[in-house]
């Protein structure tokens, strides 16, 4: 059973990530700012960060499949949150055997990822045609609200997840 | 070391030769839902639902607290509008009496303004920005089919772009591109028509473009309604777009294009219905069916 809770944990963001833009946050759909939530990468730096052992890629699977859910559901397009996800999983997986686990190294991790992953999906994006902006225009009104929004996401899920997280590493351990 | 590299390497270099292969397979026009495609947005669906409705009753009953607060001057105007509407009824239903009899006369029984509507609710809307798409409740079980115009009681709202057993995807109005017109009409009187094309949505200006196609001498005016002319074959005829805003010449000054802000509120859509054009192309191919 313990093993099906992080699939658990991360469908219901990906249904949930829906949802929000269509209840809560429809107040912000008007303007110009653009609020994309991805908290589902969120959880996945997190298990990168603390579920993950140096040698175990759980949250890069993990990355690959529930972005291909989100192309899928969402997009239609397929592949591009899948690639772009599991990269960047990858490279926070990479980056994050250099420092300890707390949480200034998780807020730093997760501002460069997000920030990653908004480039990668908007450059794919420009250059099948999909979206069409000014960079400058861009980085005002998507990629700073962006982060910010994801970065209190963060903020909030950290103290709920991370115990938890280390505790099912734990528990992995015990039922080898 | 340089093996695993090498191995690191290869994955990525496969990762973007998949990437590709995908966009290219997704981006393509005929593209239809496979099934595992199809099985996932489904089971996404029910627990959106299982999530949505919930929600929605909590927000309802704040709002309907809110309004409880406006509800007697709202009364009042609503009476007052229900008389006026009274008397338009009558005028309808004698008008409809006038046409169903004349159609009666020229033996053509049904017309491009006949439709079937479906109901259904938004669950979801895409994270992703840029597509603008939302998801509906109901899919092809329910007879929702690719291309169907998809209204609110306000005006038109998009069309369904694909479609899952029992789930859908709306491409919203200010998600079309000029792959997505829609043939659109302002009515006048004694057939001074004006005709055009809804070509695209200008995120700029919040409207779409009416490009009048027509060499007209008639000034398009703002605040005239512009509703679809059922040329295209898609959407039936009378479906309300919106209001002409301004209009503006284009840049060769041979035609002009009126910028038209959608009737639908694009941004706070719940329940909308799908609107089912080609109801009587299929009881007549049953009919023609029956006959041999």
């Amino acid at each position: 059973m313990r093993h099906l809770y992080i699939p658990i944990t991360l469908f219901l963001l990906l249904v949930v990530e829906g949802v929000n833009g269509q209840l809560l946050a429809s107040f912000l759909l008007d303007s110009d700012t653009q609020l994309v939530p991805h908290w589902l990468f969120i959880f996945l730096i997190l298990i990168a960060i603390f579920y993950d052992r140096e040698t175990t890629y759980f949250s890069v699977v993990y990355s690959v499949i529930f972005g291909l859910f989100i192309d899928i559901v969402y997009t239609d397009i397929l592949g591009v949150y899948m690639f772009v996800y599991g990269i960047v999983t990858y490279i926070v997986h990479t980056l994050k055997k250099h420092f300890r686990e707390n949480f200034t190294v998780t807020f730093l991790l997760g501002v460069i990822g997000i920030i990653l992953v908004e480039l990668a999906i908007n450059t794919i994006y420009l250059f099948i045609g999909v979206a069409q902006f000014e960079w400058s225009h861009y980085f005002y009104f998507r990629l700073l609200p962006t982060v910010l929004a994801n970065m209190i996401f963060l903020i909030i899920c950290y103290p709920f997840f991370k115990n938890r997280l280390l505790s099912w590493k734990q528990g992995d351990l015990v039922d080898r | 070391m340089s093996f695993f590299r090498n191995k690191r390497l290869f994955i990525i270099l496969i990762g973007i030769i998949l990437l590709v292969a995908l966009i290219g397979y997704s981006l393509s026009d005929q593209k239809r839902l496979t099934m595992p495609e199809q099985f996932i947005k489904d089971s996404v669906g029910w627990v959106q639902q299982a999530v949505y409705f919930p929600a929605n009753y909590v927000k309802n009953v704040v709002n309907n607290l809110r309004d409880l607060k406006h509800t007697y001057e709202e009364n009042q105007v609503l009476k007052e509008k229900l008389a006026e509407y009274k008397t338009l009824i009558y005028e309808v239903q004698q008008l409809k009496k006038d046409n169903e009899e004349l159609r009666e006369i020229i033996d053509k029984t049904h017309s491009i303004r006949d439709y079937r509507p479906i109901q259904a609710t938004v669950i979801s809307r895409s994270p992703e920005r840029w597509l603008e798409q939302v998801t509906i409740n109901k899919g092809e079980q329910d007879g929702v089919k690719k291309n169907m115009a998809v209204i609110t009681p306000d005006g038109m709202l998009g069309k369904i772009q694909s479609v899952a057993q029992s789930s859908a995807t709306v491409q919203l109005l200010s998600g079309f591109d000029q792959f997505n017109r829609i043939s659109a009409t302002i009515i006048r009187e004694e057939g001074k028509d004006v005709f055009g094309l809804i070509e695209q949505f200008d995120h700029e200006s919040q409207s779409l473009l009416f490009r009048i196609i027509e060499e007209s001498e008639q000034e398009v005016e703002e605040g005239e309604l512009v509703v679809s002319s059922g040329m295209g074959g898609l959407f039936p005829a009378g479906l309300p777009i919106g209001t002409v805003k301004e209009v503006v010449p284009d840049q060769y000054g041979l035609t002009s294009t009126a910028l038209v802000e959608p009737a639908a509120n694009i941004y706070d859509v719940h329940h909308v219905i799908v609107v089912d054009a080609d109801l009587y192309d299929e009881e007549e191919q049953n009919e023609s069916g029956d006959l041999e």
